[in-house]
């Protein structure tokens, strides 16, 4: 699977400072992130269903809200999609090289 | 995961590929630029206009079409594009060849184009801070 969520989730300033937050920080709600970081609840609220949406966040119901925390493993998604980019033109580089011999 | 995936993370995504060819840099540009030859050795059904602007599409026996435009076609040197599937993510991909002993050297860059989805349409852009972020978390 190619994770284009991973990319778009990493693509947006907000969205990584709300992540490195999580991965720095530790586990936090949305209205604990909305004071560190400089944008409304709601706008976090937004960013972190986006992060969701891409596997970089999990959600643990706190109470009555819902705490975060930082989950690294789409960031092997994208290793992976890169060494299966590699293994792709190894592929087609050996049939161009037997069809030319 | 360890640091140096991240460092490779960090900087371009970029896959890159090197192969001495045992033939001149006329025969090759023929596998490059005609449809059905590039698509023997690519692996699928292939039509590619090769002119600036022109377009390139793959429809691999097993996966989605990759769809995309030609941009630079420098005859017998250098052809690169950029393409993507319909929900994947968009590539560069910058294919060299250079003389050397006994053939050519074929060199292929495929190089991730950041995006972001602001509203429906993904758009296209500078993938911000990856390395302060990357460096962060590692």
């Amino acid at each position: 699977m190619v994770p284009h969520e991973v990319f778009a989730a990493l693509a947006d300033p907000t969205r990584l400072d709300v992540l490195t937050r999580l991965a720095k920080g530790g586990p936090a709600t949305a209205t604990e992130l909305s004071v560190s970081v400089p944008v409304s609840r709601q706008a976090i609220t937004k960013h972190l269903a986006a992060l969701d949406a891409a596997g970089l966040v999990d959600r643990n119901p706190s109470g009555r809200e819902v705490r975060y925390s930082f989950d690294p493993s789409p960031l092997g998604d994208l290793v992976k999609w890169v060494e299966g980019v590699g293994d792709t033109w190894d592929r087609r580089l050996e049939r161009l090289g037997s069809t030319l011999e | 995961m360890d640091e140096s995936r991240f460092e490779e993370l960090a900087g371009d995504v970029v896959v890159e590929r090197s192969v001495v060819l045992p033939a001149g840099p006329d025969s090759i540009w023929e596998h490059l630029t005609d449809g059905d030859l590039l698509g023997d050795w690519m692996d699928g059904e292939v039509t590619i206009a090769p002119r600036p602007g022109g377009a390139i599409t793959l429809a691999p026996p097993d996966g989605p079409v990759v769809w995309g435009t030609v941009e630079v076609v420098i005859p017998e040197r250098r052809l690169q594009w950029s393409w993507r599937t319909d929900d994947g993510l968009p590539t560069q991909v910058e294919i060299d060849l250079d003389p050397a002993e006994g053939g050519t050297i074929l060199t292929v860059r495929e190089t991730l184009l950041p995006w972001t989805t602001s509203g429906l349409q993904p758009q296209w852009t500078d993938w911000p801070d990856r390395r302060a972020f990357l460096s962060a978390v590692a």
